[in-house]
């Protein structure tokens, strides 16, 4: 791995790799490595917290639910679906604040069963109504109504950003909402400094860095949510937000039928909400 | 006028928010007031002892002078020389902090990003801008070995709370 990295031309990573604790034959101690994504990820959480990102997608997903009980023709439940939860700490917050109503079934679903479990375990320690699922987010046996996620989709390169979408477009859900960091000059920046100041571990530091590196621009995203069936929708392009307000954002895909209502839902805030048509006039 | 009461309330403010920052990131709960409270009454703890090492350096320098009196001056005008880019420090800080709470999400990342995050960054700057403002107040070098001390000290509380008792992730009982 580490010859890998250097391959790549990271020699940052390789080095913070090669630093991690391996057993004779320099496979990597796999307890090692799942304590080390706990301690990463409850770092990440911190900044999560302290950047209010949660109130963010609250600020969609609240009316976006409405939009669907709007139209939903029946009462629910309604089910929210966090890919790539990590600690689940949207899922357990959402929980927590029930800030969607009771009506919303909230689950995580993450590829890494350390996370998974730990996750469990913080919600079950304060009683919160969500569930964690080790697996694969479009294994589930139950379908979403509602896909989100939060600094995953920079994570997905070329084809597989918009077979990401796809495969949420060919289930039976109603809307995607997947926020990440927003590709604005000052993002590595903002990360840099950010990174610097309130994580401890050098994986965290390096990877939040590479991370604002990796963003896609608004243009990348909306190209690849525009897939059959889904109506493609960026909320705060860079055009039209302050980069210092805004550090993550969302790409979504709703039924077109949706759109009308979620825009009544967001009031005011709806012409923060644009198309692939409108994207060309905002961008800068 | 000592500038020694008010330098104390900021250091011993300081340490408090250094408590909080040793424990932050290492708790995933939800709910956590106590626990923040706690970290910062340890933080506290380990201001009010270290801050212990200025002092002692300073009553030190009264100790061995020759003339006490001139001694104390230069100290309290060194203090006060120490005081004013502090004060100004924390005022930023407190703005943003207040900011952050009642302001919305959008304006309230701006305290954080202008503000919160880079501010941590440049708290050693500050301590050193402290100290050159002690040593051109007429301080002399007895109020820059006390103020050295002093931004020693302060920058060690979050280290120490952190390794004394915020080294592992807190972690839930299982279930
Ligand atoms: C950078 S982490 C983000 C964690 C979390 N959202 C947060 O903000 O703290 C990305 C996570 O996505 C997970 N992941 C990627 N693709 C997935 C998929 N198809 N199903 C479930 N989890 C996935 C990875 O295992 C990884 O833990």
């Amino acid at each position: 791995m580490v010859s890998r990295l250097l391959e790549c031309g990271d020699q940052r990573a390789a080095r913070i790799v090669a630093a991690l604790p391996t057993d004779g034959d320099g496979v990597l101690d796999p307890l090692a490595v799942d304590r080390l994504m706990i301690s990463v990820h409850t770092e990440l959480q911190r900044l999560r917290e302290e950047l209010r990102i949660d109130d963010r997608l609250v600020h969609v997903l609240g009316p976006l639910f409405a939009a669907i009980r709007a139209t939903a023709g029946h009462g629910g439940p309604f089910r929210l679906v966090d890919i790539g939860s990590g600690l689940g700490y949207l899922v357990r917050r959402l929980a927590a604040t029930r800030a969607l109503g009771p009506d919303v079934e909230l689950v995580g679903v993450d590829l890494d069963a350390a996370l998974v479990g730990e996750a469990g375990r913080l919600a079950r320690a304060e009683g919160l109504a969500c569930g964690f699922v080790h697996g694969n987010a479009f294994d589930l046996p139950e379908a979403a109504t509602v896909y989100v996620s939060t600094g995953v989709l920079h994570h997905f390169r070329g084809p597989a950003l918009a077979d990401f979408f796809r495969a949420q477009a060919a289930s039976s859900a109603l809307a995607f909402c997947h926020f990440d960091i927003a590709a604005t000059r000052l993002a590595p920046i903002g990360a840099w400094v950010f990174h610097r100041a309130r994580m401890r571990h050098p994986l965290g530091r390096h990877d939040g860095v590479a991370s604002a590196l990796r963003a896609h621009s608004d243009h990348t995203l909306l190209s690849a949510a525009e897939v059959p069936g889904i109506r493609p929708l960026l909320y705060e392009p860079r055009g039209m937000a302050n980069p210092f307000c805004t550090t993550l954002r969302p790409v979504l895909g709703i039924r077109p039928h949706l759109e009308e209502p979620l825009r009544r839902a967001l009031g005011r805030a709806s012409r923060r909400l644009v198309g692939p048509e409108q994207l060309a006039g905002t961008a800068r | 006028m000592t500038p020694a009461p008010a330098l104390a309330a900021l250091g011993l403010m300081d340490a408090a928010f250094s408590g909080f920052r040793a424990y932050a990131g290492r708790d995933a709960r939800i709910r956590k007031h106590r626990a923040i409270a706690r970290a910062a009454l340890r933080g506290l703890a380990a201001g009010a002892v270290l801050l212990l090492a200025p002092a002692i350096t300073a009553g030190g320098v009264l100790l061995i002078a020759d003339d006490r009196a001139r001694a104390y001056a230069s100290l309290a005008d060194g203090g006060i020389g120490y005081l004013v880019p502090l004060v100004v420090y924390a005022a930023v800080v407190l703005l943003s902090l207040a900011a952050y709470f009642v302001l919305p999400f959008r304006a309230s990342t701006l305290a954080v990003v202008v503000g919160l995050g880079p501010l941590t960054l440049l708290r050693p700057l500050a301590l050193g801008i402290a100290c050159l403002g002690a040593l051109v107040h007429d301080g002399g070098w007895t109020s820059l070995l006390v103020g050295a001390v002093a931004g020693v000290a302060v920058l060690c509380v979050e280290p120490l709370v952190h390794r004394r008792w915020y080294a592992e992730v807190l972690r839930p009982p299982s279930g």
